[in-house]
């Protein structure tokens, strides 16, 4: 396409140097912060931040929550990109524009939504008292169940996206063929379905599993301080105690357990092919 | 002639409104109602002085890392904080000690507020009574203690120690409950045992109206500046007088050290303490008046920390206390509250 290589490494340099200079420097800084101490690099910052038990409690709710959202995601994931593919054209159209509604909504407003509907007063308890399942209401907000559903509505039609993308380029008689072949549905998923659609699990997982990790809002609203997530924490280690080392371990964290989350779920996935 | 008059008034003109512009004061204010605080103090200041406001807003933990950090050559001249903010400013040596001789309202001020933290290193502008909202149709409060009782389990709620309203609960707490000492470990170690039953710890008073509004909360702690969100109400409401008196917290206004501005800043601080201004923000409901002379209408005083007997019996926690021994209450707080 280039007359030589140095044409094609001019016109990558303005964005290069942009990257470099806005994106990578700032956060190098950021995250080599807890590395000094006493202008010494030492990890004594992570030994003591590893050993205070909120943060371990905050860490280990966290890293729980996220996979619970993603595997979560990626049942009700995989139910809903399945019937989607199935339908004609044009009902796919409408069923897949409703799964996208929620993402041109606000994360805030989906989010106070849910403190009216696990409310005392609200739907889901009315609901409970209504069916005789409890005679008062069930404290649900500010609960890790509150979370978590926040969480899943909020992710979970990036799954649902990522997995219709990939089962569209399912051959269209496999699933028939090995039923026919006297396969059950279980058997179907696991051997057909599955290692056909790794990509999608593997990119909708990491979305699902990086965004439940790193989302604030919903945390913040949802579970207040008495659900501190990793991200909740973070904002208020700046944000009360000006505690910028803490914050990059944090930072440190989530982005490790990103990465480590893309990793496993590749790892899964080839063995599964 | 007249050219040359013409053009001598020009630029007599051009030269006065530079001058104008580089009498410039810079603040460092909450967030809060910066719309209502343009109209009654900003605008009006500006008229007089002839200069510019330069107004700086954020929360209090970084509006004190950017005076901490431009300590050399201060670009904020005067700010407001709480007592204990600018308690812990003055202890770093960031702070100038105030000729309270060149603020003439200093004298009108409520004595508490004439020199709060010591060496005359700030003023105090605004007062806040802090006591119980509850829902007086489902319970009756008449003890701090109370908010740890059987009667409203479930249905309380905390502020969260992190915040303002945080230590004065615990310090109320703590008198109820017949904890002795500013360590509050006992204090925090039955929270703990009953967090369960405490429906959130909350932030910001907005979110706390919400959730009374939403009948998720029965009664809790809150500051006097938030009780028109609750008076107001379709809800019974009521404003708890707890056998242990109300707590309560005054903010302040301070000047950076060698910031070169000290005139300007001076005549600012006394226009907002003087009769007039602290009357209007009255009326407003923006601040409880500090300003001693200060007259409103019962309906008005309602929502404010107003009069004399009232601010004189608040039981306020120590400025000096709270710097002291903030870092081990949040330690004591995240292993037994928040774990």
């Amino acid at each position: 396409m280039f007359q030589n290589r140095n044409e094609g490494l001019a016109l990558a340099l303005p964005a290069a140097v942009f990257t470099a200079l806005l994106f990578l420097l700032p956060v190098g800084i950021l995250l080599s912060e807890p590395f000094q101490v006493d202008g010494q690099w030492s990890i004594q910052g992570y030994i003591d931040f590893a050993f205070k038990p909120l943060n371990q409690v905050v860490f280990l709710r966290t890293l729980k929550l996220g996979f619970l959202v993603a595997f979560t995601s990626a049942i009700i994931g995989y139910a809903c990109a399945f019937c989607i593919i199935n339908l004609d054209g044009k009902h796919r159209g409408r069923v897949f524009g409703m799964v996208m509604l929620p993402l041109m909504i606000s994360p805030v407003a989906r989010t106070y939504a849910w403190i009216v509907i696990l409310g005392r007063t609200g739907i889901v308890n009315d609901t409970i008292i209504g069916l005789g399942l409890s005679d008062t209401p069930i404290r649900l907000l500010f609960t890790e169940t509150a979370v978590f559903l926040g969480l899943l509505q909020l992710f979970l039609p990036l799954m649902i996206i990522s997995l219709v993308s990939s089962m569209e380029n399912l051959p269209k008689d496999a699933v028939s063929a090995a039923r026919v072949l006297g396969a059950n549905w279980f058997q179907v998923f696991m051997r057909i379905i599955l290692p056909l659609t790794k990509d999608g699990l593997v990119l909708g997982g990491t979305l699902v599993f990086t965004g439940s990790l790193t989302a604030y809002i919903t945390p913040a609203v949802l579970g207040g301080s008495k659900v501190l997530m990793l991200e909740t924490l973070l904002y208020q280690r700046v944000n009360v105690a000006n505690d910028f080392v803490s914050a990059g371990i944090i930072a440190t964290i989530l982005i490790l357990m990103s990465f480590g989350a893309n990793i496993l779920l590749k790892r899964v996935a080839g063995t599964r092919s | 002639m007249k050219y040359l008059i013409a053009l001598s008034m020009v630029l007599h003109l051009t030269t006065g409104a530079a001058q104008a512009a580089e009498k410039k004061l810079t603040i460092s204010v909450y967030a809060f109602a910066q719309d209502a605080f343009k109209k009654v103090l900003y605008d009006p200041f500006e008229k007089i002085c002839g200069c510019d406001l330069v107004i700086e807003t954020g929360n209090s933990v970084e509006r004190m890392a950017k005076i901490e950090a431009n300590a050399a050559k201060p670009v904020v001249d005067m700010a407001v904080m709480s007592s204990h903010d600018a308690l812990a400013l003055a202890r770093k040596g960031l702070l100038q000690s105030l000729d309270v001789s060149k603020i003439p309202s200093h004298a009108d001020l409520y004595k508490s507020a004439q020199n709060p933290i010591g060496d005359n290193m700030a003023v105090g502008y605004g007062f806040y009574a802090t006591s119980i909202v509850y829902r007086s149709d489902l319970v009756q409060i008449d003890s701090w203690a109370d908010l740890l009782s059987d009667k409203v389990k479930g249905r309380v709620a905390l502020p969260n120690i992190t915040g303002t309203q945080g230590p004065l609960a615990l310090h109320m707490l703590s008198k109820a409950l017949g904890h002795e000492g500013m360590d509050f470990t006992k204090t925090i170690d039955a929270i703990g045992d009953k967090k369960d039953d405490i429906v959130t710890f909350y932030g910001r008073s907005s979110q706390l109206a919400q959730l009374m509004l939403q009948e998720e909360v029965i009664a809790a702690p809150v500051g006097r500046f938030a009780w028109s969100r609750f008076s107001g109400a379709a809800l019974p409401f009521k404003w708890a007088e707890p056998k242990e008196g109300q707590t309560g917290g005054m903010n302040v206004m301070l000047m950076t050290k060698g910031n070169g501005n000290e005139e300007l800043a001076y005549q600012f601080m006394d226009y907002w303490l003087s009769n007039e201004v602290q009357t209007r923000i009255a009326v407003m409901k923006l601040d409880s008046p500090a300003n001693s002379t200060v007259v409103v209408s019962p309906e008005i005083a309602e929502s404010l920390t107003y009069g004399a007997e009232l601010i004189n019996s608040l039981s306020m926690l120590d400025s000096g206390a709270i710097i002291d021994n903030r870092d081990a209450w949040v330690e004591r707080w995240n292993e037994k509250v928040l774990n």
